[in-house]
């Protein structure tokens, strides 16, 4: 994978169809409703019942809105991706504007395979690694995927803008 | 309901400093081993408007002792805070301040 800053925001390029399919997967995983994601993306709040039940009530649904729409988001601009020249692999540009939005989705991602993947601290580490599952494992490498995009996104200080996204695309 | 009416004219024939401010709420920030330390940080930025040194200086805080108080004040806006610190995943909760 290389990245570039163009005009229109951040190109990923060289994506491997495993790369894609992690990508892909993101808005799946913020949508998921298995319980252990959700315990994590919409954790208990408050201490008592009654303020919990608040929490429920008024704030949670708002989260839920929050969570889909950005996973449209996300889908929107897999949607748009496109393949190298003459390879398999995948270009696809992240806009600016959308930078915060990918940011969360990212992080959302990476926490709800963690979570379904029964991952402890110690997974996330050289030496848990190698305890762990074949599933265990392949959950961490999508992880840390995940986690050198973020990465980029995060830190713009070192990059200056590489031309159009169009001087990239080569049909 | 009868009770609070004794209550109301007791202080009334007293003529007691009514002071019933409500009690401060923490907003919490709790550790999780996949969280980038600087997206935490970006986060603090963005929500609350702390400059870059207090946003890692709290980070940094949650990192070291698993959590850290990053806001205290009324409990309608730390409710609001601990929304939108949710909105970026980060582990957070509420909590009246003790005392």
């Amino acid at each position: 994978m290389w990245v570039a800053k163009v005009d229109e925001g951040w190109l990923f390029g060289d994506l491997t169809p495993a790369s894609v399919e992690t990508l892909t997967g993101v808005p799946m995983l913020i949508e998921s409703s298995d319980a252990r994601v959700r315990g994590r993306l919409l954790p208990e709040t408050c201490d008592g019942e009654e303020d919990e039940q608040h929490w429920r009530q008024h704030a949670v649904p708002e989260l839920e809105r929050l969570f889909l729409s950005r996973a449209q988001l996300v889908r929107r601009d897999l949607a748009q991706m496109k393949k190298m020249p003459e390879s398999v692999n995948g270009l696809l540009l992240i806009p600016f504007e959308h930078v915060n939005a990918w940011l969360a989705a990212l992080n959302a991602a990476r926490l709800a395979l963690y979570a379904l993947n029964d991952m402890t601290a110690e997974h996330m580490t050289p030496e848990g690694f190698v305890t762990a599952t074949p599933k265990q494992q392949e959950a961490a490498l999508r992880i840390d995927l995940l986690a050198e995009m973020q990465g980029v996104l995060l830190g713009d200080d070192d990059f200056e803008s590489a031309g159009s996204f169009e001087d990239f695309v080569m049909e | 309901m009868t009770a609070r009416a004794a209550t109301k004219e007791k202080t009334d024939t007293k003529t007691e400093p009514k002071t019933s401010l409500a009690p401060p709420w923490n907003v919490i920030v709790h550790d999780d081993p996949v969280t980038l330390m600087n997206y935490v940080t970006k986060v603090f930025k963005q929500v609350f408007g702390y400059g870059a040194d207090k946003a890692h200086r709290l980070m940094m805080e949650v990192h070291q002792s698993g959590r850290a108080v990053v806001w205290t004040g009324a409990r309608e806006q730390a409710e609001m805070y601990v929304q939108k610190l949710q909105a970026h995943h980060l582990l957070t909760t509420l909590e009246l301040v003790d005392g």
